[in-house]
């Protein structure tokens, strides 16, 4: 154990959070490894610990010999403040050895709110903030996930990004640097070759300049580093590396179950989300493949609930022999399966049947916009018969609460559209009444859930100002004000969040120094409410000569150069373009499964771009 | 159906488990095990599972148990031990499966190990600490209950005990009314000695076993 650790955990909260042991975690011998990962989420243990990817990578690199991947979390304030109090720097769970002495320290950038603790991380951990201040091979910052489609506000701190899906190109780059360490080269040398890989961005190797009007000029890149840097993705899911195995947590996390991945990629285009466009092409699994994957996490871990993953699970094309599939054995096991995400337009009585045979989750539905013109603004194609109809179903079944979410602050939205997310939840309220077969005496719950939009890189809305705070907040009391019934509840996001988000989403490299500033005035925890200060951002701002207003609320000209323009994810802005246009004009786009409309990611030659032809 | 008692250890960082924590951390096991399980009928179908006594966060346990109900034809108390043995974390070993003989409800006491590591001063230090604080007329501690904050002495409570320096450490075992009734943790003394005798020191404990009332081993 950590010297000094154990005078500590009895002061904190949730020592668990800390100790590591839990069940099928991955203890190595040292003297046999040569490269050393710790895999770093910037949140705390029940966050990280509930996110797919982390586990789908641990196991991964573990399976690599030589290779001894571990686990890191961000270490509550509690925690923290008595770790620098007794001097205990930032260690991994499974050794208790501190970060300075791993080969490569790898964060996951899941939201941009977790970049000040990214920074707090490396400091815990006594290793320099700014790249260009590590010397040696060790000590790699490396970092990927959905973020890294931007990664330029991390540019600073970063030494290299995975572009897109890691199980491939993680691998590729430990064994470069296993061949680099043996060889003894370079940091600038090591990092030179890793560029080559595809997939694999080397932000120092780049040269932003700017124009007078304070937008990129160019983005240059230097000593062979490619010009524009493409994904890496998985074509064939079934083949894909899963993990047999989840680290089974003492402690309760956010999601405590076995999670089986269907496919990955989304059929739909909805305009705002950023996942959606990132994991083109749709590619699915096979029923059999998922059967048996969640049977040998069932087996592994004991969970005695499997949550069917994916952006937009009902979409599976096969869900219901897949459904009936687990059904053969998951009752004997006393198993029940969750749906994550529904979508209201196929959401069937059928399928409902079977998710609730055992235990019923909670029912939400996402219909983002209150009325159908902003709904085919940004192309969530669904209906308001459909939603009603949908939840007559699922009134007559049984269910009497019903969450919907929404966003406000959307590109063209007016006070009309806001006003219309209260009337969309009152005719969800009626719909309960209007149910023959409703139980006496028993009430309806409907909450609608606001939170402001944020537009991002690769998506259509890459262009768009935000909506400003004052703005969303008069948007926010409009929506209170236009409901008229205590069976609805509204809650809303905090706008303030909303625009932080917005400025690192589409940020440049001059964030580094805000960044870093934040950092030193304390900023951490940003996603967390009561962490959150946007006052002390501000200052952060001011004292950079930054205006994040700039980033959050400019709408930028088509053919302005993004942070991001030398990254690559398939899908071309000339599609983003096109469908940012038609957002305008409210028209809608048909998903990839009705009619393929040519965005780009066919490039990649898999999925559903090619099963179409 | 019948109830058997499974007999555990908590150590390492099972310690900084809550017993919440250390019930979901047991249901998993139980069902990973695939030990035939007796379930309660209804919508939401539970595995019965009764723990003897709940340890304090942060403390080792020697002897824990919790009672389960199985399928008794089906298995036997041998095999439920291996099963579950393999399928919880290291830091939580079985070390037998037997046919409970005293309902959890006959625990009236419980012993304790603490090893105090001075973080000021040496063993012998703390030892006079310790004997100070033990002279003391009264030993006035306060204890969260479900009624808010409850006032006591401390003095009255405490059974058997014994202490000696052991290398740099100060070895303290002790008795303690345990149970539903009264249950008074050792922690209570530590802290005593911290707040009332200026103490300074690092507390390992561990519970080392369980009594009823007459001083029998609880089985
Ligand atoms: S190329 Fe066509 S089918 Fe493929 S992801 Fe793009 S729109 Fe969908």
């Amino acid at each position: 154990m950590v010297p000094g650790l154990e005078k500590i955990l009895l002061k904190v909260q949730k020592p668990g959070r800390y100790v590591g042991g839990e069940l099928n975690s991955v203890v190595k011998d040292k003297d046999g490894v040569d490269v050393r990962f710790a895999f770093c989420f910037p949140d705390i243990y029940e966050v990280g610990m509930s996110h797919l990817g982390m586990k789908i990578l641990y196991s991964l690199l573990n399976r690599m010999e030589g290779v001894w991947c571990e686990r890191v979390f961000a270490p509550w304030t509690d925690m923290e403040a008595l770790m620098r109090e007794r001097g205990i720097p930032l260690y991994a769970l499974e050794s208790g050895d501190p970060l300075s002495e791993f080969d490569i320290v790898g964060f996951t950038l899941q939201y941009e709110l977790s970049y000040s603790n990214v920074l707090n991380m490396l400091e815990l951990a006594g290793i320099p903030l700014l790249q260009s201040e590590r010397r040696g091979l060790s000590q790699l910052v490396v970092a990927g996930g959905p973020c890294a489609c931007n990664p330029e506000p991390l540019a600073d701190f970063v030494d290299l990004f995975f572009i897109g899906e890691g199980e491939e190109v993680d691998c590729e780059l430990v064994e470069l640097y296993r061949a680099h360490k043996k060889k003894g080269s370079s940091r600038e040398a090591f990092l030179r070759e890793a560029a080559r890989i595809p997939g694999v961005y080397v932000p120092s190797l780049y040269e932003v300049t700017y124009g007078g009007d304070g937008t990129i000029a160019s983005i240059r890149p230097r000593d062979g580093a490619p010009e524009k840097v493409t994904k890496r993705l998985m074509l064939d899911m079934d083949r894909s590396f899963f993990p047999e195995s989840f680290v089974v947590p003492y402690l309760e996390i956010v999601h405590d179950r076995a999670v089986a991945e269907v496919f990955r990629g989304c059929i739909r285009g909805c305009r705002f989300c950023q996942a959606g466009f990132l994991y083109r092409p749709l590619r699915e699994k096979s029923v059999d493949v998922i059967d048996r994957q969640c049977r040998s996490l069932c087996e592994t871990t004991g969970y005695d609930e499997i949550s069917l993953s994916s952006l937009s699970t009902s979409d599976y094309s096969r869900l219901n022999p897949l459904l009936d599939q687990l059904l053969t054995w998951t009752p004997g096991e006393k198993t029940g399966i969750s749906l994550p995400s529904l979508r209201v337009d196929n959401f069937s009585t059928e399928v409902m049947d079977k998710i609730s045979s055992v235990r019923r989750s909670g029912l939400t539905f996402a219909p983002e916009a209150g009325t159908q013109r902003l709904r085919d603004v940004i192309n969530k194609n669904v209906t308001e018969e459909e939603l009603m109809k949908t939840v007559a179903t699922a009134f007559s079944g049984g269910w009497s609460s019903v969450k919907l979410y929404f966003m406000i602050g959307l590109p063209t939205e007016t006070m009309d559209d806001v006003a219309g997310i209260a009337a969309l939840g009152q005719k969800v309220v009626d719909a309960f009444y209007a149910n023959p077969e409703k139980k006496k005496g028993r009430g309806v719950s409907v909450t609608l859930s606001a939170s402001g939009f944020v537009p991002k890189a690769f998506t259509p809305f890459q262009w768009e100002p935000q909506d400003t705070i004052e703005q969303l907040h008069e948007k926010q009391r409009h929506l209170v004000s236009s409901v008229t019934t205590r069976k609805i509840t509204c809650n809303y996001h905090d706008a303030d969040t909303s625009f932080m988000e917005a400025v690192f989403a589409r940020g440049d490299r001059r964030l580094g120094p805000v960044l870093l500033k934040a950092h030193e005035l304390g900023c951490k925890f940003d996603g967390w409410n009561d962490y959150f200060s946007l006052a002390r951002w501000r200052q952060a701002f001011d004292a950079c000569g930054v205006v994040p207003e700039f980033y959050a609320n400019r709408r930028r000209s088509f053919d302005e150069i993004l942070p991001w323009d030398h990254i690559d994810y398939g899908v071309t802005k000339d599609f983003f373009r096109r469908e940012c246009e038609k957002a305008y004009a409210a028209a809608t786009t048909p998903n990839c499964r009705e009619k393929c409309s040519a965005c780009g990611a066919a490039c990649f030659q898999g999925g559903i771009c090619h099963e179409n032809r | 159906m019948k109830t058997v008692r499974v007999w555990f250890r908590k150590t390492g960082a099972a310690r900084y488990i809550s017993h919440l924590d250390l019930t979901h951390c047991m249901a998993r096991a139980l069902h990973r095990s695939r030990i035939p399980l007796w379930y309660t009928q209804g919508f939401n179908p539970r595995a019965h599972m009764v723990f003897a006594l709940p340890l304090p966060l942060g403390m080792a346990g020697d002897r824990e148990c919790v009672d389960i109900r199985i399928e008794e034809e089906r298995i036997t108390a041998l095999e439920v031990k291996e099963r579950l043995q393999r399928a919880l974390p290291a830091t939580l070993p079985v070390f037998d499966v037997t046919e409970p003989k005293m309902k959890p409800g006959k625990i009236a006491w419980a012993s304790y190990r603490l090893l105090l590591e001075p973080e000021e001063g040496d063993a012998r230090r703390l030892e006079e600490q310790l004997e100070a604080l033990l002279g003391q007329e009264e030993i006035p501690v306060e204890k969260h209950t479900k009624s808010g904050m409850a006032h006591f002495d401390l003095k009255p409570y405490l059974g058997e005990l014994s202490h000696r320096v052991e290398g740099d450490a100060l070895l303290l075992e002790l008795m303690l009314p345990a149970g539903s009734e009264k249950n008074i943790s050792p922690y209570l003394l530590t802290e005593a000695l911290e707040s009332q005798r200026d103490a300074r020191f690092c507390c390992r404990a561990r519970r080392v076993n369980l009594y009823d009332l007459e001083r029998n081993v609880f089985e």
